[in-house]
């Protein structure tokens, strides 16, 4: 009797872990930032949004998040909000359904039945016990991909190359330049 | 089955030092004799003599006691400087360890999937200042959640990681990580910390025999420290570095963080994140991190592209 109630809390339980990203969405301010208009730092700033703040998370575009926060809807820098657990997107999506439950469970018995559909785990010891493979390695150096073959790839898919400077580290942010940091990008 | 421009340096480096044993000729290069004046093929083993300006500063005054000097600079420059490495030892390191990599886990069988994260690696690479490395991409047949990079221009992304993508911007994100760690040649670095590590790695570098016992001693000592992890800094900048090529190569810049969202989503227990989380810090750090650093200096980059719907999903 206990244990049929059991089962049914951990189903329930499951059921609801599985399905709340469909609906709720929500995230956390990681850093202070102000509420937009629209998605871009030129659109008027609708309210000071600080860090902290538990907010719904309702969209992405480019580098900017839509949120809901204090009944006001506008957009933050995507760096700005963290997500929650069940945000954004059912994170593994289709593996859930196969093998992501038994594995994120505490359920020992499933984690042993799902291993041959997991294949192998990479540690530190499988490594190490690894034997050079030739063949696998001259597979792999099949495929390579010239520069041309890149570029007319990248042409197909509407890509166009741009000047980006590298980002400095944080801490190195303040500082006037970093010379590894430099590039003529 | 060697490369051509490999094969034609070979034979260069033997014309010059007229000799018969090449195995002894590569090591005479290298240590022995003096430089030789005449400019070897460039990209290749040829290379040697000069391998770093800290190098030839000392060939002037030292010919006869010149394996002594090597140890010594080799001993200097595991603490301070660039990797010692020459452009071939550095693929022969990395040809090694991929080896050893395909022989722990193979590549998923599926020529479609491969050319096509072969095709965004390759595109990306052209965005950095290592353009024309013998750049390679694999998918490895697993379902843990990692990427790996080695030195040389060897990447690989495992099927569990491919799983979590949704668009070739958030693959060119990941892709982008990893060839940050190549062109700064973080694990040479790391091989540099340790003497022992070192001098294994340049053995193996010189000599390109992935089943020889010092290249064995060499692998069980790298992926030693390959499980301790890069350190954290390191990782912070591969991954600036990953928004920066996506962004320069067209893409969506924000794919790398979307994906650092969804991998700090997986429990800390799930075995699949065991190793990624043993060797790297936590992606939510990594995107706190992330987030300090870009602040709003990529406000005014135009929107790049996710490329979603070319994006190549598993069979």
């Amino acid at each position: 009797m206990t244990r049929l109630r059991y089962i049914a809390t951990v189903l329930l339980g499951w059921l609801l872990a599985w399905a709340t990203p469909v609906w709720a969405n929500t995230g956390t301010m990681l850093r202070d930032d102000q509420l937009r208009a629209a998605a871009s730092a030129t659109a008027p700033v609708l309210a000071p949004v600080a860090r902290g703040t538990n907010v719904e998370v309702l969209a992405r575009q480019g580098g900017w998040t839509q949120i809901r926060a204090g009944g006001r809807t506008g957009w933050v820098r995507m760096l700005s909000v963290r997500t929650s657990d069940t945000a954004q997107r059912d994170v593994g999506g289709e593996l859930a359904g196969v093998i992501g439950m038994g594995t994120r469970q505490a359920d020992p018995g499933r984690v042993v039945a799902v291993a041959g559909v997991r294949g192998l785990t990479l540690t530190e010891q499988v490594l190490k016990e690894a034997r050079f493979n030739a063949q696998e390695l001259e597979r792999l150096e099949r495929y390579a991909v010239s520069r041309a073959e890149a570029q007319a790839f990248a042409r197909e898919g509407g890509l166009v190359a741009r000047a980006v400077d590298y980002i400095p580290a944080p801490a190195q942010a303040r500082r006037q330049s970093s010379p590894w940091e430099e590039s003529q990008w | 089955m060697v490369s051509k421009p490999l094969l034609l340096a070979l034979l260069a480096v033997a014309s010059l030092a007229h000799a018969t044993d090449l195995n002894r000729t590569l090591r005479d290069v290298l240590f022995g004799r003096p430089p030789v004046t005449t400019q070897p093929a460039p990209s290749a083993m040829g290379t040697a003599p000069q391998q770093a300006p800290q190098s030839q500063q000392t060939t002037q005054t030292q010919t006869e006691r010149r394996p002594r000097t090597a140890e010594l600079l080799g001993g200097l420059l595991s603490l301070v400087g660039e990797p010692p490495q020459t452009l071939e030892e550095e693929r022969n390191i990395g040809r090694t360890v991929a080896g050893s990599l395909l022989g722990a886990v193979p590549l998923v069988r599926d020529d479609e999937l491969q050319r096509y994260v072969n095709r965004v690696g390759r595109w990306l690479a052209l965005q950095s200042e290592r353009p024309d490395l013998n750049w390679h991409f694999g998918v490895l047949d697993t379902e843990d959640i990692n990427a790996f990079a080695m030195p040389g221009g060897y990447i690989f992304v495992t099927k569990g990681l491919y799983r979590q993508l949704n668009s070739e911007a958030e693959l060119a994100g990941v892709l982008g990580h990893e060839i940050g760690h190549v062109i700064r040649k973080h694990h040479l670095r790391m091989m540099q910390k340790s003497r022992a590590l070192a001098d294994l790695g340049a053995a193996v570098g010189r000599r390109m025999e992935g089943g020889s016992p010092i290249a064995a001693n060499f692998m069980g000592n790298f992926w030693e420290a390959f499980a301790r992890g890069l350190d954290k800094e390191t990782e912070y900048e591969a991954d600036r570095i990953g928004m920066v090529l996506a962004a320069r190569a067209g893409y969506d810049a924000y794919g790398l963080p979307t994906v650092l969202q969804a991998i700090g989503h997986v429990s800390a227990n799930d075995s699949r994140v065991a190793f990624l989380f043993k060797t790297h810090p936590h992606p939510d750090d990594r995107f706190a991190t992330l987030s300090e650093a870009v602040g709003s200096r990529l406000d005014n980059l135009p929107e790049g592209k996710t490329l979603s719907n070319r994006f190549y999903r598993l069979r």
